[in-house]
Parts: C-alpha cells; structure tokens; sequence
C-alpha cells in the first residue's frame, strides 16, 4: 500500500511538472495550466540566459541589448522618457483607450447580433453592407476617424475640456478604431449564436408564457452566451493588436505602442523589447481572464441536454 | 339521482377543447407537400385526461403544438373553452428539450412565474414547493445536465404545473425512463391530475401507459393523422394491470393500432 501512495505520489508530481493533471477535473487543469513549473519558469529562464549571453558576445546593444537592461526598464515603469512619458502611463493609456472601445463595441455586437439573428429583415438589410466593411482591417478606418473626430478627447466630448488626467489621451479617433476592430468578431459570433438557437427553446419559451422581448432576455441571449463569449475574447485580443498598431503610426502622441516606436526611433532597443513583452504579457492576460469568466459564466456548455 | 339526471349532468360539464376539420400541411422548400393531419375532430371536457396513441410520425406532436398556439392550423377550426388563452394557462411538456440547459432547476420551474413578473422570492417558494411535490427536494440548484432522464421529466412536470394550467399537453414525457420509474411517474401524474383538475391531452407510445392513465384512450391512424378509433376506460382508479378489463381493452387497442400498421 505505502509502495501505492509513493507511486502516486510520483505520478502527481510528474504529471504537476508536465502540466497536466493526472485526472481530468477541470479546476485542477486551471491550477496547472498556470502552475506548471516547465512552462513557465525552467523554458523562460533557459531562454533568458541564451539571451543574455548572446547579447554580451554580441556587444550591440543598440540592436540587441542584453537582458540585464530590459529588466532594468521594466522594473523602473516610472521613468519618464524624455516627453513621451513612462511605460506605465503609456501602457495605462492604451489600456484604457481599449477597454473604452472594446465596451462600446461589446454592447453594439452583441445587441446587432441578437436583432440580426433573430429578426430576419434586419439581417437581409444589413447583411451585404457587414459582408464588405468587415474585411477591412480596423487600421484603414484611421484616416477617417481622425477626419471626423478632429483631435477631440473624451472629456472634450462631455465638454471637461482639458483635464490634465490620461483621459486627455483617449482620443475619439483612437476609441473608434478600437471599437470597430472588436466590433465585427463579436457581432458574427453573436450572430451565429443566436442563428444555432434551438427552435425547441424557443417554443418552449413561447409555451410557457414569454413574450417577444421576454424571448430576448430569456432565450436568446443566454443561449448564445457561448457563442456572445468567444467573440467578446476575439474582440477584445484584436483590440489589443490594433490600438498597438495604431499607435506607431504618425500622428500619434501617446500609448504603449508610440514609446515602442519613439524608442526605436531614439535607438533605445531596451525600451523596444520591455514594450513587447509589456504587451505580450497583457494581451496574455487579458485573454486569460476573457476565459476565466466563461468558465465560470457557461458551466452548461457542451452539456445540452 | 335517475339515470336522466346524470345524463344532463355529464352534458353540462363545460367543454376544454373542441377541434373540427383540423388539417395540417407542411411545404418544405425542396419536397412535396406533407398532409400530417386531416380532419381531426376531437371534443375534450374540463378535468378530463385523455391520452393519444398512434404510430410515429402519424402527426401527434403536431396536433398538441397546434393546440398549444405554437403553430397553426391550414384547415377547420379549433375553440378553446371558456377561460382558456394561449400563453397563459395551457401548458406543455415537450417530447425533447423539455428544460433550458443553462437555468437551474428552480429557475426552470420558475421560469413561467418569471414571464408573468410574479416576484422572485414568491416564484422561488412556488418553485421549491412544486419541486417537492414532484420528489426533487434538494436538487433546485443543480443544472439540467446534472439530473437523470427521469429527475429531467419530474423537473419539466413541475416547469409546467407552475403556471397553474388549466390544460395541460404532454408529449411522450415518460418515454426515456425504465419502466419502475414509468410507473412511479405515472403515479405522480395521476395524484397531481387529481389533486389541481386540470385538463390532460397526453400523447404516448406505450398502450398500457395510456389505458392507466387515461379517461379516454384515443387512437390516431397512420399519416395524415385522423383519430380512427376511441376507448372509453371506465375503469376505476388507482388501475389493476392485472385485471381482465384491463387486458382486454389492452387487446383491443393493439388490435385497433396494428390494424392501421396494415
Ligand atoms: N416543422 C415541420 N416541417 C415539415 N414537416 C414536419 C414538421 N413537423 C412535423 N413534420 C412532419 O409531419 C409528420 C408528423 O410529425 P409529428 O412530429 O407530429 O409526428 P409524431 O406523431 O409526433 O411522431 P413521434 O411519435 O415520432 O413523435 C412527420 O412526417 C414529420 O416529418
Ligand atoms: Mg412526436
């Protein structure tokens, strides 16, 4: 029996350094996913040295700079740099520019997606002109915002004027690429959720007394949720790749992705490196917590009865 | 009382559902036309359970989904009785997706009360004592998919009897449960009839099942669906399965079914 345990016991252990779970509860799956020592400690690290060393051999830090001096940035995330601000401003900028957009585009998909899916006229009408806007990329639509919106800011626009915070940065013409790069993923999405609702569902509602708006709320909606759930993690992963990539671009004056590139214009290859792996690590998490709460959100998922 | 009198008496009970000439058709974009009913007519008194039998696809399901107000007829006409309205007080128990999947149990239940604003700590205690009285204590806040398929059929039996119906449609409920379990929720189903006087329309495959539970046992014919036969079963309740009435009226119907598989 002992012999049993300590072999069990080895098991765990393997199976906690391998990341995954000797059974298939899913919370202890969670518990590896981010505890597993081989992923994201021994790899890293490994990779962390061979860096560090290629870089001292290499002796260019301008082009690659040893870790040493990334971490040196991240672990000062106040440091201003020159007028361009800190990592942490920039990053917080960003960050809030996305969340602003993201949230508007959240409440029109979903809500578009609902009508169009359940409402047939609606979709004919609008299906043709979603088909064309929705290939393009988010970033074509810069230009235009920016013609429209000028360089107004969002305390501007509830007439604040200017408020020395880093809502003076959330500019409309950023918020509305933003929203239109998370608008798409979590309107088709929705869309398809609510076009694969059962008819059953909808009969039993029906059945039992709802009425149409009720049928909304009550069928609709949560039986889409999945569906609603993956395009609000897509939406919001795309967010996060085109604030960044419109932030390089000329005109901007603030943001994670504008100290990447004032940095690489200034030859600072250490801030440039610090900022990829600030962004990586947030796109990383963001989608981490997108998929915390669907979890937690659709426990019936796959489990239609 | 003389034999005349009971007579009026039985005449004067009011009328749940009168079907006339019903007919049905489905048109399907790429086939031909379906006829899946034609000249159904049926009379259903108030209180009374009545249970339907008939091969598959002979248009059961669709009879009760008309009647429900859930699809509509192409041909004669169909009254409700007095005091009875679509999405109001006729209930129906599905044959499948009985239950939301991503509601609990108590909120299923409560889902009717829900639809009709009652407030949440009322429906939550209407749920809960509904749940008991269908043997579910304990089970409000697991999901669908956490429950048996007979746990499944006693939770949707309570979904439906939460809006107080007066007419209740039911759609093989107890097709996917083994027979003890059949038995006991027929059990249940007969006290619960007796207990709030509802009107049952019960659809089933399962001849003893209809003559156990029904006043009434009502055979459909093949496609297009027409009532072809009709058994009074006058026997007295809780039912002998034993008994030779029983067997015999068991014969019967079998005859009466098989004779339209010919
Ligand atoms: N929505 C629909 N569109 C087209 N045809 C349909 C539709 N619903 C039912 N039918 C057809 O009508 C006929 C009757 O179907 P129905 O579901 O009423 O049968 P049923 O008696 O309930 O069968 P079962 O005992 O297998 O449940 C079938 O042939 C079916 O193919
Ligand atoms: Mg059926």
């Amino acid at each position: 029996m002992p012999r049993d345990a300590q072999k069990n016991r080895n098991l765990w252990r393997m199976s906690r350094w391998l990341g995954c779970p000797p059974t298939g509860n899913s919370s202890e799956i969670w518990i590896f996913r981010i505890g597993s020592p081989l992923g994201w400690i021994v790899v890293p690290v490994i990779l962390l040295i061979i860096w560090q060393i290629a870089a001292q051999w290499l002796n260019q830090p301008w082009i690659f700079p040893p870790v040493s001096r990334v971490i040196g940035q991240l672990v000062h995330p106040f440091r201003e740099h020159y007028a361009s601000g800190s990592l942490l401003s920039n990053t917080l900028i960003s960050l809030l520019r996305v969340l602003l957009g993201f949230l508007l585009a959240a409440v029109a998909g979903i809500s578009l997606g609902i009508a169009m899916g359940s409402i047939r006229i609606i979709r004919s009408s609008l299906e043709p002109i979603i088909e064309v806007l929705r290939p393009l990329c988010p970033i074509a639509w810069l230009p235009f915002a920016i013609a429209v919106f000028k360089r107004g800011t969002l305390p501007q626009l509830f007439g604040f004027g200017y408020t020395r915070t880093v809502f003076d940065q959330v500019q409309l013409g950023m918020v509305f690429v933003i929203f239109v790069g998370g608008f798409f993923p979590v309107l088709t999405n929705t869309l398809d959720g609510v076009r694969g609702v059962r008819r059953n569902y909808l009969l039993l509602a029906q059945a039992l007394g709802a009425k149409r708006r009720q049928i909304f709320r009550h069928v609709y909606l949560p039986a889409s949720m999945p569906m609603i759930l993956t395009g609000l993690r897509q939406g919001l992963g795309l967010c996060w790749f085109v604030i960044i990539a419109a932030e390089m671009l000329p005109g901007a004056e603030s943001g994670i992705g504008y100290l990447l590139m004032y940095a690489s214009d200034n030859a600072a290859m250490d801030i440039v490196i610090a900022a990829m792996l600030i962004i990586g690590s947030i796109g990383a998490f963001l989608s981490l917590v997108m998929r915390k709460i669907m979890s937690g959100l659709v426990r019936w998922h796959g489990k239609e009865i | 009382m003389t034999h005349g009198k009971i007579n009026n008496l039985l005449k004067e009970k009011p009328i749940a559902l009168e079907l006339r000439k019903v007919g049905k058709v489905f048109r399907s974009d790429t086939g031909p036309k379906l006829r899946a009913l034609e000249n159904v007519n049926l009379r259903v008194l108030q209180g009374e359970f009545v249970t339907l039998v008939g091969a598959t696809g002979c248009g059961k399901t669709t009879l009760l989904n008309l009647i429900a107000g859930l699809d509509t007829a192409d041909e004669g006409n169909l009254c409700l009785g007095q005091g009875l309205r679509f999405g109001d007080n006729i209930a129906h128990v599905f044959q499948h997706y009985t239950l939301f999947p991503w509601r609990t149990v108590v909120s299923n239940v409560s889902f009717g009360l829900q639809m009709r604003s009652v407030p949440r700590s009322e429906r939550q205690a209407r749920a809960a004592k509904l749940l008991a009285s269908v043997g579910l204590e304990g089970f409000e806040d697991a999901y669908p998919h956490e429950l048996s398929g007979g746990m499944r059929q006693r939770a949707a039996i309570a979904q439906a009897l939460a809006i107080e119906p007066k007419l209740l449609l039911m759609d093989e409920p107890f097709g996917a449960v083994d027979d003890s379990t059949r038995n006991e929720l027929q059990e249940m189903l007969t006290n619960l009839w007796q207990e709030n006087q509802a009107t049952i329309l019960f659809v089933t495959h399962n001849i003893d099942e209809a003559i156990v539970l029904g006043d009434r046992v009502l055979v459909f014919s093949e496609r297009p669906g027409r009532i072809a036969r009709e058994f009074k079963i006058d026997l007295p309740r809780p039912r002998d399965r034993m008994a030779k009435e029983f067997t015999d009226l068991f014969i019967r119907i079998r005859t009466a079914l098989s004779g339209q598989l010919d």
